[in-house]
């Protein structure tokens, strides 16, 4: 019933008391019964209704005591209007309290419609006394719909523990806390972490259940998924052949910034002062490395690894540098070639890359893949020791046609010069010796001789001017080729090579395949110079350019020099100071230098290692396009 | 003097063929020079020489398919093989067919002239 329908009940029930308390005779508390005014006035909850009401019942009782009886005699009617009053007064007294206990839990029932919680009220036998609007919003079901329905069975839902046990722990201590799954009226399925309190009416009795739900649904779903990617993750991490490494550079993060260096000038500071690097390598903290890697570096579990970098890393490994400079220059990842060091020592190439992931905890998260590439590298040796065999191949039998041809070519004349000679000697040696005929062989002779002569500087013209091939060459590559085809022959020797090639060099034309095996040669010759050696034996390879025209490629080893005697014999053909040694190799070396329009010169200090250098000129063809 | 014998003279060289020649007539004799087998079957069907000084490295006929063929023809005359690369292989074959010497280049005047006096003496190959 409307609040103004209230109104005019109570009002016209008040009226309809007031008339009989006045119109009939009878006798007793009438007035007792605007007490029913009051209490429909109540139940609009206006305080002020009830209060109006009140005292338009009093005005009533008295008007009509008034009426009705003088004031002179003060008998039981007087009596009656008083305890009718009182009833009025009494009930309204009740009346005004009940409203405001009422506004009271309405103003909580507000506040827990506010909640983002499901909240619901249920009695002991689990029949819903309470709904609040978040329920009614996640659940799906309106309050109306809700209330006296049995919460369990309506929500379906499904307890971590026995239903009793949970009851038990709820009578117990009063409150019960845990994960339930429940669904929605779609049928959704959700996920709710449950906290009940239990409620007591005055006497302690408990009487029923505040059930607060929070949807988790999401946030599980988001854990487990997270649960999953860390599983994959660790699936990958285990099982994969490649080797992983799990590192921290956080701190070299901090040590990076403390050298208030950047750009250009870091990659100076860093080539400047290789203690750095070194100190670097060992803030760069491993926190775990995989089963691959660990069978990569001979190793039975990762513990062994639980410090840095150093110890995996080589003496003369250049890739950390590398990686370090892509670091501080926040490039996302960097990839390079290195050995990676055994536990028992022995070395592996290895191919890695490693990730510097972006955000907050990025550097604590450095990642890095390692892939053994002992087989490649060894078939790859292989592939260019064969190509260099059979170059070597090709060349000794052009060698051995070129040589049968000269021989040939220059015997003829050869041949008939002697015996031009021979003749004209019996020719003057005759009784009557015949001058004519003997002019005539000294002829032949002088004839034959020059025909030797033009032949031997065909071939000299033929030779020099004729390297195999005529390619344009990038030296870098050769370079590396030639430091590829010795690394073998150089690191079981201990030898080490650096090889420092200045980038941008223009190409130079020739053949591939001779410039290559000049650079094996003075390499190899560098390494066998120090093959006595005790200490440090290295080998430093630069390339750069002289000038518009030249570049110029050093070989400096470490060893005892050459001695001042040897010096000028150096390139002679069959000069040697190896046991065994042919003595064609830098006479060989030279000659093909030369070949290409270069240099090949030597210097040496004894005692403090020799210098190679050869120039050679750029492509010309390159020059002019 | 007595009539002068001819000496075939097969090599491809001119220079070889000249200076052979004249060695040939300093010791008295007459000497024919042809600059390949060819030429020599070519020019001289008929008339056999006293003897034949071949080089074996030709073009066209080698000096032992000269041999083989003049063999095969039953033409029979003392040939004495000169060459650049004497190869042991060789020397054998053209001995076994009837060569007189067989020479490397160069080799000097007196052991050629040995070689071919010896022939035309009639000694057996040597």
């Amino acid at each position: 019933m409307s609040r103004t329908g209230l109104r005019s009940l109570s009002a016209v029930l008040a009226f309809a008391v007031f008339l009989v308390d006045v119109l009939t005779p009878l006798e007793g508390a009438v007035a007792v019964l605007y007490i029913v005014a009051i209490l429909l006035a109540a139940k609009t909850n206006r305080r002020d209704d009830t209060i109006v009401a009140a005292a338009g019942c009093i005005a009533l009782t008295v008007t009509a005591y008034l009426v009705s009886h003088d004031l002179r005699t003060i008998a039981s009617p007087a009596l009656r209007v008083l305890v009718s009053l009182a009833a009025i007064g009494i009930t309204t007294l009740l009346a005004l309290q009940n409203h405001a206990a009422t506004k009271r839990l309405a103003a909580q029932a507000r506040l827990l419609n506010l909640s983002h919680d499901m909240i619901f009220v249920r009695d002991r036998g689990g029949v819903i006394t309470f709904w609040n609007k978040t329920a009614e919003q996640v659940y799906g079901w309106s309050a109306e719909e809700v209330v006296g329905q049995l919460a369990d069975a309506l929500l379906q839902t499904r307890y971590p523990d026995r239903r009793e046990v949970i009851e038990a722990n709820l009578v117990g201590t009063g409150r019960w806390e845990g994960r339930v799954q429940q669904r929605t009226k779609d049928g959704a399925a959700l996920t709710v972490d449950a906290r009940w309190a239990l409620q007591h009416d005055r006497l302690g009795k408990p009487v029923g259940v505040l059930e607060t739900h929070t949807d988790v649904t999401d946030r599980v779903a988001a854990h487990s998924a997270l649960v999953r990617s860390e599983q994959r993750y660790r699936r990958m991490f285990d099982a994969s052949r490649i080797g992983v490494v799990e590192e921290d550079w956080s701190e070299l993060r901090t040590a990076l910034q403390s050298l208030d260096a950047a750009g250009a000038s870091l990659r100076d500071h860093l080539a400047r002062y290789p203690d750095f690097v070194r100190h670097a390598r060992r803030l760069a903290a491993i926190t775990d490395v995989n089963p691959a890697l660990q069978k990569m570096a001979g190793a039975n579990d990762a513990s062994t690894f639980i410090e840095n970098v150093d110890l995996l890393l080589g003496e003369n490994d250049r890739s950390f540098l590398g990686a370090l400079i892509a670091f501080a220059e926040g490039e996302p990842f960097y990839e390079g070639e290195t050995e990676l060091v055994r536990l028992d020592g022995r070395k592996v190439p290895v191919l890695f890359t490693i990730t510097f992931p972006s955000g907050p905890d990025g550097d604590r998260n450095v990642l890095a893949f390692v892939v053994d590439i002992t087989e490649r590298r060894q078939a790859q040796d292989a592939l260019l020791a064969a190509q260099a065999e059979l170059a070597h191949a090709a060349r000794v039998a052009t060698l051995g046609e070129l040589s049968a041809s000269i021989a040939h070519e220059v015997n003829q004349p050869l041949a008939a010069i002697v015996t031009s000679g021979e003749a004209g000697l019996r020719w003057l040696r005759r009784d009557v010796p015949d001058l004519k005929e003997v002019a005539a062989t000294i002829v032949h002779v002088v004839a034959q001789g020059r025909r030797a002569g033009e032949v031997v500087a065909r071939i000299r013209t033929f030779l020099k001017k004729a390297p195999a091939q005529q390619d344009s060459l990038d030296i870098a590559e050769i370079i590396q080729e030639a430091a590829l085809l010795v690394a073998r022959e150089l690191a079981n020797d201990d030898v080490v090579l650096t090889v420092e090639t200045k980038p941008g060099l223009r190409p130079i034309r020739g053949d591939r395949i001779q410039l290559q095996q000049v650079l094996v040669n003075l390499l190899v010759n560098a390494g066998q110079a120090m093959s006595d050696q005790r200490g440090s034996r290295t080998v430093m390879l630069r390339a750069s350019a002289i000038d518009a025209e030249r570049l110029a490629i050093t070989v400096q080893d470490s060893g005892p020099g050459i001695r001042p005697d040897d010096m000028p014999h150096l390139f002679d053909p069959f000069f040697t100071t190896k046991r065994g040694g042919m003595g064609m190799g830098l006479a060989i070396c030279r000659t093909t230098v030369e070949a290409h329009g270069g240099q090949l010169s030597a210097e040496s200090t004894p005692g403090a290692g020799a210098t190679f250098r050869l120039t050679l000129p750029y492509s010309q063809e390159h020059t002019r396009s | 003097m007595a009539k002068s014998l001819v000496i075939a003279i097969v090599d491809d060289d001119e220079g070889v063929r000249a200076s052979l020649a004249s060695l040939v007539r300093s010791v008295g004799y007459e000497a024919q020079a042809y600059e390949s087998g060819m030429d020599f079957l070519r020019q001289a069907p008929g008339d056999d020489p006293a003897c034949m000084i071949a080089d074996v490295q030709m073009p066209v006929i080698t000096g032992d398919e000269l041999q083989a063929q003049l063999v095969a023809a039953g033409r029979h005359f003392p040939i004495i093989f000169m060459t650049a690369f004497p190869s042991e292989t060789v020397r054998q074959r053209v001995m076994a067919a009837g060569a007189h010497c067989y020479l490397g280049k160069p080799s000097s005047g007196d052991e050629i002239i040995r070689c071919l006096e010896d022939a035309l003496a009639g000694n057996g190959p040597q």
